[in-house]
Order: structure tokens, then C-alpha cells, then sequence
């Protein structure tokens, strides 16, 4: 069962869909407010020049090269932060960990462990 | 007390230096941008820079040009000194009929750009202008071809750096597209060939203007651009950087600058940087950072190919262009776009006689149809040509993996490295131990009882004869193995013992770059 909520965050109106899973007829209700991620704390910087922040608007991450997703590291409504592992995808014979661009909320993960990826795929997009 | 004519050529030149006038400097920086001048004052030392050609006017008088006064026909040039060095600079003023470029303009940038070859000094143009000056016609293209022009005599002679912090649009971007080096500020500073106006009108394709040819889109897309800064005040001070690292021309070495930092200080980091599990990615930039003097690394390119990392640091104060994989991104393979990065660096460095440090981890080219149907052939040759025909001091570090093709791509003994040092858990190999043993031992594996593990114990086997530096090493193809805390010191001895390195290269018109 598949209910539509409006949510309202910072004035910006969202409707998210939120599939009932189990067998519970009962009517969810929907939840009272919405938990903003508390802010990350700054990352520690590398000794290099200091890099630009990232691009403020986090959007869909694709496959940088093909190879097999090996592990999932990341749900729908997750919050991640910029640098966080997403998805390892194993080709030339190497664990790369695809990771966020930005700070956001996972909206949906478009692979499955054991999957074959090309180059450009649809891995993760978020809200 | 000046006299009359004195007065007069006051009054001329203040009128002048206020450009397109107070209204137009005012909507300049609403945009967030400074004037010609300002970006110059911030730009040189302080009151170091000397204006030239303050007077020349447009010639036009189509379309009613002839009544339109145009102060330095749109563009400041001169010279003035950078931590003390000169530098030639032209800047074009937006604020004087949206900095458009006519013959006269054109004129002013070109002597700018024939004193700086001249003298043997760098030229920095800062572009801000809507493009061609329509009204002048033909005398406006002309002018850009004779910019183009000086800018390819230049080329290699002295280094020439492009700033885009306005709009730079059609013919305009060629000039930036021959120099060495391109800054792009956030925001304001746009490049393209045709505009998102003109590309709707003919491909119905809708774009904005920062997407299509903004600073991020010529950093991390096209791989046109090689900095991407936040604003024009950080912009600035990127040039200034930059530019200690590089020579005044072809016939100097870079500056060298008094080394704080302890000449024999041990990595220890680096002992355990890499993963036991070779499978497993670290970050190039750690080893990077940990050999520089005081782990400065001034990036080129940063956001264009990562898999590949390029940029300046100092050993020994002395400027070393460094080239490194990054198993962190794409498992530091070499691709189109990272051969491209790499091979226009090595000729940037070569030809300004900065030494080439290569720090080596890489599982070979990336397979796949998109790459060989995009060109991986020419593109990785670039890379290889480049290496090979580079005469200045070059040294390898191979810090795990080094496979194939890409191997001998690395500045490895063969292109003429004149180091070639390697960690102990170096794999120098035709390619790794797993794709080896099941061509190697094919049938041998087929015929056995369990074939699963008879692989393995191949996989093995293989890997202990061959996935190692000592062979290599036996072969003189890699001077020495050391442990990774020694980089540091071994690196600065080895550049140290290169400064007198001299090539004899046979006579030649040029060579053929595949492009």
C-alpha cells in the first residue's frame, strides 16, 4: 500500500510516497516532523590546498567506469555526507568506492549487489 | 604647479583611466566583478604596473562608431612585477562597449604579447568581453587571428595564462585554448564556441550559459580549463602562485626558494600507506603531500580526470611538475581523458624546464568499447610521446602497481626515465596474476581434477615469481627498491644529481604529437 505525503522542509513543499511493507492494515501516521541531519562537522582537512566545496546541489551519481557493484553501502532515506561511500563497484581489479558528492538524503538505489555497470549507469539518486 | 598643456594631459589621461564611466564600473561590480584595472592592482605588486598604449583609439566609423568613444579601446595593457618578476598583461575592460575586440584592441593585446616574447617574460591576458566588435567587421577577425598567432610564436618560449572572468565567446576562446594555462572564476566566467542563444536557435537544445561553458563545466567536463577559483580575489592569487613555480621562459629554471623543510625527513607514514589487499584503493594525495617540501601541492586539472593527479610541488625549493596515479578514483587506470591531462602537462613542464616526477600505481588502460571507439590508441600515444620526447630530469616512483601498457606509459626506464625507484610490495607485470594464470596455464588448469583450485595454486604461483620489483630490478629496468619512508630523501637526491642533465635530440623541424 502506497501513501502520498506533502512534507514541507525550509518552505519547500516535497511529496514523498511511502510504501507500507508487512502486513499491518493499520493506517501509518505520518511522521510529526521531519529530523533535519544535524550539520556534519567540517571534514578534517588532508595537508593539500583547500579544496572548493563541492557542488551544493547533490544529484544523481553515475557509474565512472564499468564493472560489478560489490557492495551497497546506502538505503532510501538515508542521510550521507559529502565523501561518503555509496556503492563499491569492483573493476580493474580494484574496490573504487563511488561516494557523494554532496551532503543529501538517498532517494533511490538503482542496482543490486552482483550487478554488471557500464560507464554512466544510474547508481544512486538523491532528493 | 602644472601648467596648462600639463593639465590638459592630466585631465586626458584621469578621464581615460575611468573607463566606461561610473555607471557602467557600478553594474560591473553588482556582477561581482572588479574593473580591468582593479583586477591588474590586484594582480601585480603594489603600484608596480605601467600602463601602455592609455590613448589608442578605434578607427571605426560604420554604424555610427565614429561619434561612440571607447577608452583604451576596451582593453588596459602594460607590464609590472610579481613577487618581483615582470610580467606583460593585458586585461580587457567590459565596462568600455562591453570590452569588445576591434583591430585597435587587438593591436594593443598583440604588442603586449610581442614585448612579453621580447623580453622573455609571462603573459597573462584577463578576458571580459562580449566578443567580436561586429561594426569593425573584417578588421575584428583580423585581430584575433594575429592574437592567435602570437600566441602559438610564443608558445613554449614563455608561459601564457588565460583568465576567464567574463564572458569569452566564438573566435575569443582560441586565444585561451593555445596558452599554457586557463583560470576560470565561478559564476562569471564563461567560455563556448556558440552561445545557448544561438544553439536553441538552431538545435531547439535549451542550456544556460554556466552549464554549457562555465567554469566547472571546463573543469570537470571538457577538461578546456585548468582552474576552476571561487572568485576573482582568489582567482588572482592562484596566478601569483602559479606563477612562482614557473620560469620566465624557455632559457631559465624556475625560481628556487630557500627549503625550510628537512631534506632526509623519513615518510614514515608512507610505510603503511598502502593496503595489504591490493584490491583496495588509498589516496595519492597523501604520498603527494608527505614527499613535498612542507606538503605543498599546487593542483593542475584537479577536477578533469581524476584518475590521474597532476600539479606542482617543491623538493628542495626546487618547482617538480608530478604526475600520479590515483587508485582512489577509476582504480587510477589510464584512460582518454587522463592520457590527455597527463601528456599536455609533461609538455607544459618540459618546455619550461621543470622536472617530472611520476608516482606510479596503475592497473593498466581501461577497457571497453567507449574507449577504443573514442580514440584510447592516439590518446594514450600522446602520453608516451610525451614522456619520451621530454628531455628535463625525469624520476619514477612506482608505489604498487605498474601493468602492461600503462607500465611503459609511466615514464618507466624505457621512455627514458633517468630514475626508476620502486616499494618493496611493487608488481611490475604484463598484467595481473589472476588473467595471467588462466591464459598461462590454461589447459593445465582445464585437465585438473578440481580445476578451481589448480587455478588458485597457478594464481599463486605466478604472483610469487612475478609480481614483484626484483625482476625488473635484476634487469636494471628499476634502479632500486626502497622502503617507502626513504621516498623523500631519495627523490631530492636523485633530482639534485639530475641539474646538469643536457639531450642531444636529432634534428628535426618538430615532431608528429599524435593529436
Amino acid at each position: 500500500m502506497t501513501r502520498k505525503f506533502n512534507i514541507i522542509v525550509d518552505g519547500v513543499a516535497h511529496e514523498v510516497e511511502v510504501e507500507e511493507l508487512g502486513g499491518s492494515a493499520a493506517p501509518v501516521s505520518a511522521p510529526a516532523a521531519v529530523q533535519r541531519p544535524a550539520a556534519a562537522p567540517a571534514p578534517k582537512a588532508a595537508p593539500k590546498p583547500a579544496a572548493p566545496k563541492a557542488a551544493a546541489a547533490a544529484g544523481d551519481v553515475t557509474a565512472p567506469l564499468q564493472g560489478t557493484v560489490l557492495s551497497i553501502e546506502v538505503k532510501p532515506g538515508d542521510s550521507v555526507k559529502a565523501g561518503q561511500t555509496l556503492v563499491v563497484i569492483e573493476a580493474m581489479k580494484m574496490e573504487n568506492e563511488i561516494v557523494a558528492p554532496a551532503d543529501g538524503v538517498v532517494k533511490s538505489v538503482s542496482v543490486n549487489k552482483g550487478d554488471n555497470v557500464s560507464a554512466g549507469d544510474l547508481l544512486v539518486s538523491f532528493n | 604647479m602644472a601648467n596648462a598643456k600639463q593639465e590638459e594631459m592630466l585631465e586626458k589621461k584621469a578621464k581615460l583611466r575611468q573607463g566606461g564611466g561610473e555607471k557602467a564600473i557600478a553594474r560591473q561590480h553588482s556582477l561581482g566583478k572588479y574593473t580591468a584595472r582593479e583586477r591588474l592592482e590586484k594582480l601585480f605588486d603594489e603600484n608596480s604596473f605601467v600602463e601602455t598604449g592609455l590613448f589608442v583609439k578605434h578607427r571605426c566609423t560604420n554604424f555610427g562608431m565614429d561619434k561612440k568613444e571607447a577608452a583604451g579601446d576596451g582593453v588596459v595593457t602594460g607590464y609590472g612585477t610579481v613577487n618581483g618578476r615582470l610580467v606583460y598583461a593585458s586585461a580587457q575592460d567590459f565596462t568600455v562597449i562591453g570590452g569588445s575586440l576591434g583591430e585597435m584592441q587587438a593591436m594593443k593585446i598583440a604588442n603586449a604579447q610581442e614585448a612579453a616574447l621580447k623580453v622573455g617574460c609571462p603573459m597573462i591576458s584577463i578576458n571580459d568581453s562580449g566578443g567580436a566588435r561586429i561594426q569593425e567587421g573584417v578588421d575584428a577577425l583580423a585581430g584575433y587571428g594575429r592574437i592567435f598567432y602570437n600566441n602559438t610564436m610564443a608558445s613554449g618560449v614563455i608561459p601564457q595564462i588565460s583568465v576567464i572572468m567574463g564572458p569569452c565567446a566564438g573566435g575569443a576562446v582560441y586565444s585561451p585554448a593555445i596558452t599554457d594555462f586557463i583560470f576560470m572564476v565561478k559564476g562569471t566566467g564563461e567560455m563556448f564556441i556558440t552561445g545557448p542563444q544561438v544553439i536553441k536557435a538552431v538545435t531547439g537544445e535549451e542550456v544556460s550559459a554556466e552549464d554549457l561553458g562555465g567554469a566547472m563545466a571546463h573543469n570537470q567536463v571538457s577538461g578546456c580549463a585548468h582552474f576552476a577559483c571561487e572568485n576573482e580575489d582568489a582567482c588572482l592569487e592562484e596566478i601569483r602562485e602559479l606563477l612562482s613555480y614557473l620560469p620566465q621562459n624557455n632559457n631559465e629554471l624556475a625560481p628556487g626558494y630557500e627549503c625550510t623543510d628537512d631534506l632526509n625527513r623519513e615518510n614514515t607514514v608512507l610505510d603503511t600507506i598502502v593496503p595489504e589487499n591490493p584490491n583496495k584503493a588509498y589516496d595519492m594525495y597523501s604520498v603527494i603531500s608527505e614527499i613535498a617540501d612542507n606538503g605543498e601541492f599546487f593542483e593542475y586539472q584537479k577536477y578533469f580526470a581524476p584518475n590521474i593527479v597532476t600539479g606542482f610541488i617543491r623538493l628542495n625549493g626546487q618547482s617538480i611538475g608530478v604526475i600520479a596515479s590515483q587508485p582512489k578514483a577509476m582504480a587510477g587506470c589510464l584512460d582518454i581523458n587522463s592520457s590527455d591531462k597527463a601528456s599536455r602537462f609533461i609538455r607544459t613542464c618540459d618546455a619550461f624546464n621543470i622536472p617530472l616526477l611520476t608516482l606510479e600505481d596503475v592497473p593498466g588502460f581501461l577497457p571497453g568499447s567507449s574507449q577504443e571507439h573514442g580514440g584510447i590508441i592516439r590518446h594514450g600515444a600522446k602520453m608516451l610521446f610525451a614522456y619520451s620526447e621530454a628531455s628535463v630530469p625525469k624520476v619514477t616512483l612506482i608505489t604498487r602497481k605498474a601493468y602492461g601498457g600503462a607500465y611503459i606509459g609511466m615514464c618507466s626506464k624505457h621512455l627514458g626515465a633517468d630514475f626508476v625507484y620502486a616499494w618493496p610490495n611493487t608488481e611490475i607485470a604484463v598484467m595481473g596474476a589472476e588473467g595471467a594464470a588462466n591464459i598461462i596455464f590454461a589447459k593445465d588448469i582445464k585437465a585438473a581434477e578440481d580445476p578451481a583450485a589448480r587455478r588458485q595454486e597457478r594464481i599463486k604461483e605466478y604472483q610469487d615469481t612475478m609480481m614483484n620489483p626484483y625482476i625488473a630490478a635484476s634487469r636494471g629496468y628499476v634502479d632500486d627498491v626502497i622502503m617507502p619512508h626513504e621516498s623523500r630523501k631519495y627523490l631530492i637526491s636523485a633530482f639534485e644529481s639530475l641539474k646538469g642533465k643536457r639531450v642531444d635530440k636529432p634534428l628535426k623541424k618538430h615532431g608528429n604529437i599524435p593529436l
